[in-house]
Protein backbone atom coordinates (compact mmCIF):
# COMPACT_ATOMS: atom_id res chain seq x y z
CA UNK A 1 0.00 0.00 0.00
CA UNK A 2 0.97 3.64 -1.08
CA UNK A 3 0.49 6.31 1.54
CA UNK A 4 -0.08 9.85 0.62
CA UNK A 5 0.32 12.53 3.54
CA UNK A 6 -1.20 16.38 3.45
CA UNK A 7 0.20 19.38 6.43
CA UNK A 8 -3.46 21.39 7.01
CA UNK A 9 -1.74 24.13 8.57
CA UNK A 10 -3.33 27.86 8.68
CA UNK A 11 -4.62 30.37 10.66
CA UNK A 12 -8.09 29.13 10.92
CA UNK A 13 -9.68 26.19 9.99
CA UNK A 14 -13.38 24.94 10.45
CA UNK A 15 -14.27 21.12 10.64
CA UNK A 16 -17.70 20.34 10.04
CA UNK A 17 -19.50 16.71 10.50
CA UNK A 18 -23.07 17.39 11.77
CA UNK A 19 -22.87 21.35 10.93
CA UNK A 20 -26.24 22.18 10.55
CA UNK A 21 -28.67 25.57 9.94
CA UNK A 22 -27.54 28.41 11.91
CA UNK A 23 -25.11 26.44 14.28
CA UNK A 24 -21.82 25.92 12.53
CA UNK A 25 -19.75 23.31 14.60
CA UNK A 26 -15.96 22.53 14.19
CA UNK A 27 -14.83 18.83 14.97
CA UNK A 28 -11.23 18.80 16.86
CA UNK A 29 -9.90 17.61 13.89
CA UNK A 30 -9.82 17.12 9.66
CA UNK A 31 -12.94 14.85 8.91
CA UNK A 32 -12.43 12.41 6.22
CA UNK A 33 -14.95 14.47 3.91
CA UNK A 34 -13.36 17.62 3.77
CA UNK A 35 -9.83 16.47 2.63
CA UNK A 36 -11.37 13.96 0.32
CA UNK A 37 -13.39 17.14 -1.00
CA UNK A 38 -10.60 18.58 -1.05
CA UNK A 39 -8.38 16.35 -3.13
CA UNK A 40 -11.42 15.88 -5.73
CA UNK A 41 -10.94 19.55 -6.13
CA UNK A 42 -7.72 19.88 -6.45
CA UNK A 43 -8.12 16.90 -9.45
CA UNK A 44 -10.65 18.52 -11.11
CA UNK A 45 -13.84 16.22 -10.12
CA UNK A 46 -16.85 18.00 -10.22
CA UNK A 47 -19.67 18.18 -8.19
CA UNK A 48 -21.94 15.36 -8.41
CA UNK A 49 -19.42 13.37 -10.65
CA UNK A 50 -19.84 10.60 -8.16
CA UNK A 51 -17.83 7.81 -10.35
CA UNK A 52 -14.82 9.80 -10.09
CA UNK A 53 -15.20 10.56 -6.11
CA UNK A 54 -16.07 7.00 -5.76
CA UNK A 55 -12.19 6.25 -6.12
CA UNK A 56 -11.34 8.95 -3.78
CA UNK A 57 -13.25 8.19 -0.96
CA UNK A 58 -12.37 4.39 -1.12
CA UNK A 59 -8.70 5.95 0.43
CA UNK A 60 -8.11 4.92 3.92
CA UNK A 61 -7.81 7.82 6.01
CA UNK A 62 -6.26 8.97 9.49
CA UNK A 63 -5.24 12.25 11.19
CA UNK A 64 -2.56 13.55 13.49
CA UNK A 65 -3.23 16.38 15.94
CA UNK A 66 -0.27 17.94 15.80
CA UNK A 67 -1.15 21.24 17.36
CA UNK A 68 -4.91 21.09 18.79
CA UNK A 69 -5.10 24.98 18.66
CA UNK A 70 -7.63 27.10 20.00
CA UNK A 71 -11.85 26.95 19.42
CA UNK A 72 -12.88 29.72 18.35
CA UNK A 73 -16.40 31.47 18.20
CA UNK A 74 -17.73 33.93 15.24
CA UNK A 75 -21.34 35.24 15.73
CA UNK A 76 -21.73 35.91 12.03
CA UNK A 77 -24.40 37.94 10.38
CA UNK A 78 -24.58 38.85 7.26
CA UNK A 79 -26.77 40.64 3.87
CA UNK A 80 -27.93 38.87 0.90
CA UNK A 81 -25.97 40.66 -2.36
CA UNK A 82 -28.17 41.11 -4.24
CA UNK A 83 -31.64 41.78 -2.33
CA UNK A 84 -30.27 42.94 0.81
CA UNK A 85 -32.16 41.18 3.29
CA UNK A 86 -30.91 39.74 6.34
CA UNK A 87 -29.41 36.61 6.73
CA UNK A 88 -29.75 34.33 9.56
CA UNK A 89 -28.22 34.77 12.23
CA UNK A 90 -26.09 32.24 12.94
CA UNK A 91 -22.81 30.77 15.26
CA UNK A 92 -19.33 29.38 13.04
CA UNK A 93 -16.80 27.51 14.78
CA UNK A 94 -13.15 27.52 14.17
CA UNK A 95 -9.88 26.20 15.31
CA UNK A 96 -7.60 29.03 15.66
CA UNK A 97 -3.63 28.00 14.97
CA UNK A 98 -4.10 24.59 14.27
CA UNK A 99 -1.75 22.16 12.60
CA UNK A 100 -2.47 18.73 11.50
CA UNK A 101 -1.37 15.75 9.67
CA UNK A 102 -3.73 13.83 7.24
CA UNK A 103 -3.12 10.57 5.70
CA UNK A 104 -4.34 8.67 3.20
CA UNK A 105 -3.88 5.09 1.91
CA UNK A 106 -4.45 3.48 -1.32
CA UNK A 107 -3.18 2.52 -4.97
CA UNK A 108 -0.24 4.02 -5.72
CA UNK A 109 -1.30 5.80 -8.94
CA UNK A 110 -4.11 7.35 -7.52
CA UNK A 111 -2.41 8.62 -4.93
CA UNK A 112 0.40 9.88 -6.68
CA UNK A 113 -2.20 11.53 -9.41
CA UNK A 114 -3.34 13.52 -6.10
CA UNK A 115 0.03 14.48 -4.71
CA UNK A 116 0.58 16.40 -8.26
CA UNK A 117 -2.54 17.55 -8.63
CA UNK A 118 -2.15 19.38 -5.10
CA UNK A 119 0.68 21.32 -6.54
CA UNK A 120 -0.92 22.37 -9.54
CA UNK A 121 -4.54 22.21 -8.41
CA UNK A 122 -7.92 22.84 -10.48
CA UNK A 123 -9.42 23.94 -7.64
CA UNK A 124 -7.57 25.70 -5.07
CA UNK A 125 -7.57 23.60 -1.49
CA UNK A 126 -8.99 25.26 1.51
CA UNK A 127 -9.50 24.32 5.13
CA UNK A 128 -12.49 23.44 5.11
CA UNK A 129 -14.35 26.47 4.28
CA UNK A 130 -13.32 28.61 1.40
CA UNK A 131 -12.58 31.80 4.07
CA UNK A 132 -9.40 29.43 5.63
CA UNK A 133 -6.65 28.91 3.05
CA UNK A 134 -3.98 26.78 3.76
CA UNK A 135 -0.43 29.23 5.20
CA UNK A 136 1.70 26.24 4.06
CA UNK A 137 1.70 23.89 0.84
CA UNK A 138 -0.64 21.27 1.45
CA UNK A 139 1.21 17.92 -0.15
CA UNK A 140 3.66 16.75 2.19
CA UNK A 141 5.27 13.54 1.09
CA UNK A 142 4.01 10.55 -0.75
CA UNK A 143 5.37 7.07 0.53
CA UNK A 144 5.33 4.59 -2.15
CA UNK A 145 5.35 1.13 0.42
CA UNK A 146 3.72 1.69 3.92
CA UNK A 147 0.50 1.99 5.82
CA UNK A 148 -0.88 4.89 6.84
CA UNK A 149 -0.33 4.07 10.85
CA UNK A 150 3.83 3.91 9.80
CA UNK A 151 3.53 7.39 7.98
CA UNK A 152 1.26 8.72 10.92
CA UNK A 153 4.44 7.66 13.10
CA UNK A 154 7.45 8.64 11.12
CA UNK A 155 6.52 11.92 9.74
CA UNK A 156 8.12 14.38 11.88
CA UNK A 157 6.39 16.41 14.21
CA UNK A 158 4.74 19.26 12.42
CA UNK A 159 3.67 22.04 15.25
CA UNK A 160 5.41 25.95 14.93
CA UNK A 161 7.94 26.26 16.38
CA UNK A 162 6.69 28.87 19.47
CA UNK A 163 3.71 25.40 20.17
CA UNK A 164 7.28 23.11 20.39
CA UNK A 165 8.67 25.44 22.60
CA UNK A 166 6.38 24.63 25.23
CA UNK A 167 7.67 21.17 25.54
CA UNK A 168 10.38 20.65 27.60
CA UNK A 169 13.75 19.34 25.45
CA UNK A 170 13.89 15.39 25.89
CA UNK A 171 9.92 14.81 27.16
CA UNK A 172 7.72 12.89 25.69
CA UNK A 173 5.05 14.20 23.26
CA UNK A 174 1.74 11.92 22.59
CA UNK A 175 0.04 13.15 19.57
CA UNK A 176 -4.06 12.06 19.08
CA UNK A 177 -4.66 10.10 15.93
CA UNK A 178 -7.51 9.21 14.01
CA UNK A 179 -8.10 6.76 11.65
CA UNK A 180 -10.23 4.81 10.03
CA UNK A 181 -10.88 1.34 12.20
CA UNK A 182 -9.77 -1.89 10.35
CA UNK A 183 -12.86 -4.66 10.36
CA UNK A 184 -11.82 -6.34 13.63
CA UNK A 185 -11.42 -3.10 15.51
CA UNK A 186 -14.93 -2.05 13.99
CA UNK A 187 -16.35 -2.98 17.78
CA UNK A 188 -14.05 -0.73 19.49
CA UNK A 189 -14.67 2.52 17.16
CA UNK A 190 -16.32 5.83 17.43
CA UNK A 191 -18.65 6.67 14.59
CA UNK A 192 -18.67 9.61 12.62
CA UNK A 193 -21.09 11.08 9.47
CA UNK A 194 -18.04 11.98 7.25
CA UNK A 195 -17.78 9.02 5.00
CA UNK A 196 -18.47 11.15 1.40
CA UNK A 197 -21.11 9.12 -0.99
CA UNK A 198 -21.91 12.42 -2.77
CA UNK A 199 -20.78 16.21 -2.90
CA UNK A 200 -24.14 17.16 -5.30
CA UNK A 201 -25.23 20.98 -4.45
CA UNK A 202 -28.41 19.39 -4.05
CA UNK A 203 -28.18 16.42 -2.18
CA UNK A 204 -24.67 16.13 -0.54
CA UNK A 205 -24.73 12.58 1.14
CA UNK A 206 -22.67 10.88 3.82
CA UNK A 207 -22.34 7.25 4.94
CA UNK A 208 -21.29 6.79 8.68
CA UNK A 209 -17.31 5.50 9.04
CA UNK A 210 -15.78 4.11 11.96
CA UNK A 211 -12.98 6.07 13.28
CA UNK A 212 -10.15 4.32 16.13
CA UNK A 213 -8.43 7.29 18.55
CA UNK A 214 -5.32 6.22 19.09
CA UNK A 215 -1.86 8.43 19.93
CA UNK A 216 1.63 8.41 18.84
CA UNK A 217 5.05 9.33 21.05
CA UNK A 218 7.77 11.42 19.86
CA UNK A 219 10.63 12.28 22.31
CA UNK A 220 10.80 15.85 22.05
CA UNK A 221 14.08 17.38 20.92
CA UNK A 222 13.93 20.70 20.40
CA UNK A 223 16.19 22.61 18.27
CA UNK A 224 18.18 25.39 19.63
CA UNK A 225 19.29 28.51 17.83
CA UNK A 226 22.46 28.80 19.95
CA UNK A 227 24.52 31.66 18.37
CA UNK A 228 28.05 30.19 17.79
CA UNK A 229 31.36 30.87 19.80
CA UNK A 230 33.49 33.88 18.21
CA UNK A 231 36.08 35.13 20.65
CA UNK A 232 38.30 37.26 18.72
CA UNK A 233 41.69 36.35 21.05
CA UNK A 234 41.00 32.81 19.43
CA UNK A 235 43.05 34.49 16.18
CA UNK A 236 45.98 35.68 18.23
CA UNK A 237 46.56 32.19 19.21
CA UNK A 238 46.04 30.52 16.22
CA UNK A 239 47.78 33.12 14.52
CA UNK A 240 51.03 32.80 16.83
CA UNK A 241 50.48 28.82 16.40
CA UNK A 242 51.12 29.04 12.49
CA UNK A 243 53.85 31.57 12.62
CA UNK A 244 56.00 29.55 15.73
CA UNK B 1 46.35 48.87 17.38
CA UNK B 2 44.92 47.09 20.85
CA UNK B 3 41.83 44.41 20.97
CA UNK B 4 39.92 44.39 24.53
CA UNK B 5 37.64 42.41 25.71
CA UNK B 6 35.12 42.98 28.94
CA UNK B 7 32.93 40.82 30.45
CA UNK B 8 29.38 42.93 31.23
CA UNK B 9 28.03 41.78 34.69
CA UNK B 10 24.38 41.89 33.35
CA UNK B 11 23.48 41.50 37.36
CA UNK B 12 23.62 45.01 38.16
CA UNK B 13 21.18 47.78 37.53
CA UNK B 14 24.08 50.10 36.16
CA UNK B 15 25.19 47.83 33.46
CA UNK B 16 21.35 47.69 32.35
CA UNK B 17 21.81 51.48 32.17
CA UNK B 18 25.01 51.22 29.63
CA UNK B 19 23.75 48.04 27.70
CA UNK B 20 20.32 49.84 27.60
CA UNK B 21 22.02 52.99 25.43
CA UNK B 22 24.11 53.19 22.56
CA UNK B 23 24.72 56.65 23.32
CA UNK B 24 25.69 55.96 26.91
CA UNK B 25 28.08 52.92 26.47
CA UNK B 26 29.55 54.89 23.33
CA UNK B 27 30.66 57.43 26.03
CA UNK B 28 31.71 54.60 28.69
CA UNK B 29 33.82 53.58 25.67
CA UNK B 30 34.91 56.75 24.76
CA UNK B 31 36.31 57.36 28.54
CA UNK B 32 38.53 54.49 28.62
CA UNK B 33 41.37 56.38 26.90
CA UNK B 34 43.30 58.73 28.82
CA UNK B 35 45.09 60.29 26.35
CA UNK B 36 41.62 61.46 24.16
CA UNK B 37 39.91 64.69 25.04
CA UNK B 38 36.29 64.93 23.94
CA UNK B 39 36.83 67.62 21.69
CA UNK B 40 39.64 65.72 19.77
CA UNK B 41 37.64 64.71 16.48
CA UNK B 42 38.90 61.21 15.29
CA UNK B 43 41.55 62.06 11.85
CA UNK B 44 39.76 61.34 8.82
CA UNK B 45 41.18 57.93 7.35
CA UNK B 46 42.95 57.00 10.39
CA UNK B 47 42.41 54.56 12.88
CA UNK B 48 39.29 54.57 15.49
CA UNK B 49 37.92 53.08 18.24
CA UNK B 50 34.98 50.64 17.47
CA UNK B 51 33.15 48.51 19.66
CA UNK B 52 30.63 45.83 19.78
CA UNK B 53 28.48 44.20 22.09
CA UNK B 54 28.30 40.47 21.64
CA UNK B 55 25.00 39.36 23.48
CA UNK B 56 25.67 35.30 23.58
CA UNK B 57 22.88 34.71 26.43
CA UNK B 58 20.95 36.90 28.63
CA UNK B 59 24.53 36.70 31.22
CA UNK B 60 26.81 36.35 28.67
CA UNK B 61 27.50 39.82 27.04
CA UNK B 62 30.78 40.23 26.16
CA UNK B 63 32.54 44.21 25.23
CA UNK B 64 34.81 43.79 22.50
CA UNK B 65 37.07 47.17 21.78
CA UNK B 66 39.11 47.90 18.72
CA UNK B 67 41.65 51.03 19.53
CA UNK B 68 44.54 53.13 18.89
CA UNK B 69 45.71 53.65 22.79
CA UNK B 70 45.78 51.35 25.12
CA UNK B 71 42.09 51.25 27.41
CA UNK B 72 41.79 51.79 31.13
CA UNK B 73 38.32 50.21 31.36
CA UNK B 74 38.25 50.79 35.47
CA UNK B 75 35.27 53.21 35.16
CA UNK B 76 33.48 50.23 33.84
CA UNK B 77 34.66 47.35 36.44
CA UNK B 78 33.43 49.44 39.07
CA UNK B 79 30.14 49.97 37.05
CA UNK B 80 29.41 47.29 35.16
CA UNK B 81 31.59 44.33 35.86
CA UNK B 82 33.36 42.61 39.38
CA UNK B 83 35.27 44.99 40.94
CA UNK B 84 35.51 43.32 44.33
CA UNK B 85 37.20 40.08 42.24
CA UNK B 86 39.18 42.71 40.00
CA UNK B 87 43.19 42.14 40.78
CA UNK B 88 46.36 44.29 39.17
CA UNK B 89 47.26 41.42 37.19
CA UNK B 90 43.56 40.87 35.73
CA UNK B 91 41.61 44.09 36.16
CA UNK B 92 38.84 42.68 34.83
CA UNK B 93 39.37 43.24 31.30
CA UNK B 94 42.02 41.88 29.02
CA UNK B 95 43.52 44.18 26.26
CA UNK B 96 45.89 42.39 23.64
CA UNK B 97 47.93 43.97 20.93
CA UNK B 98 46.61 43.84 17.58
CA UNK B 99 48.86 44.80 15.29
CA UNK B 100 50.86 41.43 15.15
CA UNK B 101 47.82 39.78 14.65
CA UNK B 102 46.57 42.52 11.77
CA UNK B 103 50.78 42.20 10.15
CA UNK B 104 50.29 38.68 9.93
CA UNK B 105 47.77 38.65 7.17
CA UNK B 106 47.90 36.85 4.21
CA UNK B 107 46.07 36.97 0.82
CA UNK B 108 44.10 33.35 1.04
CA UNK B 109 43.71 33.04 4.38
CA UNK B 110 40.54 31.87 5.68
CA UNK B 111 38.29 33.30 8.53
CA UNK B 112 35.49 33.21 10.38
CA UNK B 113 33.97 36.73 11.05
CA UNK B 114 31.84 38.32 12.68
CA UNK B 115 30.18 41.68 12.04
CA UNK B 116 27.30 43.96 13.68
CA UNK B 117 26.96 46.49 11.18
CA UNK B 118 24.26 49.27 10.22
CA UNK B 119 22.96 48.28 6.75
CA UNK B 120 21.62 51.73 4.75
CA UNK B 121 21.13 53.05 1.73
CA UNK B 122 20.10 55.99 0.00
CA UNK B 123 16.10 56.11 -1.49
CA UNK B 124 14.70 58.79 -3.08
CA UNK B 125 10.37 58.44 -3.17
CA UNK B 126 10.10 60.98 -5.75
CA UNK B 127 12.23 62.55 -8.90
CA UNK B 128 12.61 65.88 -7.48
CA UNK B 129 13.80 65.02 -4.08
CA UNK B 130 16.97 64.87 -2.14
CA UNK B 131 17.77 61.25 -1.24
CA UNK B 132 17.48 59.99 2.01
CA UNK B 133 19.12 57.82 4.25
CA UNK B 134 17.11 54.21 4.80
CA UNK B 135 17.94 50.86 6.69
CA UNK B 136 18.00 47.61 4.99
CA UNK B 137 15.08 45.93 6.30
CA UNK B 138 15.61 42.74 5.20
CA UNK B 139 17.98 39.77 5.64
CA UNK B 140 18.14 39.44 1.82
CA UNK B 141 18.67 43.04 1.45
CA UNK B 142 21.26 43.05 4.53
CA UNK B 143 23.20 40.33 2.74
CA UNK B 144 23.05 42.06 -0.23
CA UNK B 145 24.63 45.41 1.33
CA UNK B 146 27.63 43.12 2.89
CA UNK B 147 28.18 41.63 -0.33
CA UNK B 148 28.74 44.61 -2.21
CA UNK B 149 31.50 45.84 -0.44
CA UNK B 150 33.84 42.72 0.26
CA UNK B 151 35.84 43.65 -2.58
CA UNK B 152 36.84 47.15 -1.77
CA UNK B 153 36.97 45.58 2.12
CA UNK B 154 39.78 43.27 0.99
CA UNK B 155 38.16 40.11 1.45
CA UNK B 156 35.72 37.81 -0.60
CA UNK B 157 32.56 35.83 1.42
CA UNK B 158 33.28 32.03 1.08
CA UNK B 159 30.50 30.18 -1.17
CA UNK B 160 28.60 27.61 0.86
CA UNK B 161 29.26 24.55 -0.74
CA UNK B 162 25.68 22.31 -2.54
CA UNK B 163 23.70 20.42 -0.74
CA UNK B 164 23.73 22.51 2.79
CA UNK B 165 20.92 24.82 2.50
CA UNK B 166 21.11 27.61 5.23
CA UNK B 167 17.61 28.97 4.51
CA UNK B 168 14.29 27.13 4.31
CA UNK B 169 12.96 26.94 0.40
CA UNK B 170 9.45 28.34 1.87
CA UNK B 171 8.71 31.81 0.69
CA UNK B 172 9.12 34.00 -2.37
CA UNK B 173 12.50 35.74 -1.74
CA UNK B 174 14.66 32.54 -0.63
CA UNK B 175 14.27 30.80 -4.00
CA UNK B 176 18.26 29.79 -5.78
CA UNK B 177 19.17 33.31 -6.19
CA UNK B 178 18.91 34.15 -2.28
CA UNK B 179 22.33 35.23 -0.81
CA UNK B 180 21.62 33.01 2.37
CA UNK B 181 21.62 29.44 -0.33
CA UNK B 182 25.25 30.81 -1.79
CA UNK B 183 27.04 32.41 0.51
CA UNK B 184 28.66 31.15 4.09
CA UNK B 185 27.04 34.02 5.67
CA UNK B 186 23.99 34.04 8.07
CA UNK B 187 22.14 37.21 9.31
CA UNK B 188 20.95 37.32 12.65
CA UNK B 189 20.31 39.58 16.36
CA UNK B 190 18.23 42.50 14.23
CA UNK B 191 18.20 45.21 17.09
CA UNK B 192 15.71 48.39 16.26
CA UNK B 193 17.86 51.04 18.63
CA UNK B 194 15.86 53.97 19.14
CA UNK B 195 17.25 56.67 21.69
CA UNK B 196 17.25 60.51 22.33
CA UNK B 197 20.79 62.34 21.56
CA UNK B 198 21.82 64.24 24.93
CA UNK B 199 22.05 67.77 23.16
CA UNK B 200 24.87 69.24 22.85
CA UNK B 201 26.43 71.98 24.62
CA UNK B 202 24.80 75.44 22.68
CA UNK B 203 22.60 73.34 21.26
CA UNK B 204 18.67 73.80 21.97
CA UNK B 205 16.95 71.53 24.12
CA UNK B 206 14.32 68.85 23.17
CA UNK B 207 13.37 69.58 19.27
CA UNK B 208 15.97 66.56 18.24
CA UNK B 209 14.64 63.28 16.89
CA UNK B 210 15.87 60.47 18.42
CA UNK B 211 18.14 58.32 16.73
CA UNK B 212 17.29 55.62 15.06
CA UNK B 213 19.79 52.46 13.77
CA UNK B 214 18.87 49.23 12.45
CA UNK B 215 21.67 47.09 13.52
CA UNK B 216 22.32 43.48 12.48
CA UNK B 217 24.92 40.96 13.08
CA UNK B 218 26.51 39.01 9.80
CA UNK B 219 28.12 35.57 10.71
CA UNK B 220 30.36 34.16 8.17
CA UNK B 221 33.54 32.56 6.53
CA UNK B 222 35.62 34.98 4.38
CA UNK B 223 38.51 34.87 2.24
CA UNK B 224 41.58 37.30 2.23
CA UNK B 225 41.91 39.29 -0.93
CA UNK B 226 43.55 42.29 -0.23
CA UNK B 227 45.19 42.35 3.83
CA UNK B 228 46.24 45.75 3.08
CA UNK B 229 42.52 46.74 2.96
CA UNK B 230 41.04 44.46 4.93
CA UNK B 231 43.62 45.86 7.80
CA UNK B 232 41.95 49.14 7.44
CA UNK B 233 38.66 47.76 7.47
CA UNK B 234 39.53 45.90 10.90
CA UNK B 235 40.64 49.20 12.46
CA UNK B 236 38.18 51.80 11.07
CA UNK B 237 34.96 49.70 10.60
CA UNK B 238 32.63 49.09 8.12
CA UNK B 239 29.37 51.39 7.21
CA UNK B 240 27.49 53.76 9.50
CA UNK B 241 26.75 54.34 13.11
CA UNK B 242 30.41 53.15 14.26
CA UNK B 243 30.25 55.19 17.29
CA UNK B 244 27.29 53.53 18.67
CA UNK B 245 28.41 49.50 18.25
CA UNK B 246 28.55 49.14 14.86
CA UNK B 247 31.03 48.41 12.05
CA UNK B 248 33.74 46.42 14.38
CA UNK B 249 34.84 42.99 12.09
CA UNK B 250 36.47 39.95 13.68
CA UNK B 251 38.17 37.35 13.36
CA UNK B 252 38.27 33.79 14.01
CA UNK B 253 39.92 30.57 13.30
CA UNK B 254 37.31 28.05 10.93
CA UNK B 255 36.29 25.55 13.02
CA UNK B 256 35.29 22.52 11.31
CA UNK B 257 33.14 19.94 12.34
CA UNK B 258 30.24 22.63 13.16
Amino acid sequence: MSVLTLRLAGPLQSWGANARFSRRTTESAPTKSAVIGMLAAAVGVERGDDTRLAPIAALRYGVRIDQPGIRMRDFHTAHHAVTGKAMPLSERFYLADAVFVAALEGDYTLLADLHSALRNPVYPPFLGRRSCPPSRPVELDLHREGTLEQALRSTPWQASSWHKRQHRPGADIHLTVLREARPEEVDAANTLRDQPLSFAPEHRRHALRSVISDSVRFTHSLERRAVARHDPFDAFDAAEEKSA
Amino acid sequence: MFLTRFRVNTARSSSRRILGSPQIMHAAVMSCFPALLPSDAPPPGGPRILWRADHTSRAEVILYIVSPGRPDLTHLVEQAGWPAAATPIAPGWETRAYSPFLDRLQTGDRWAFRLTANPVHHVRRKDDEPTKRTAHVTPAHQMGWLLQRQESAGFRILERSAGQPLMSSVGASSGPTHPGNAYELAVHSKRDLVFAKRPQNGSPVGNKAPVQIVAVTFDGHLEVTDPARLRTVLTQGIGRAKAYGCGLLTLVPIRTGE
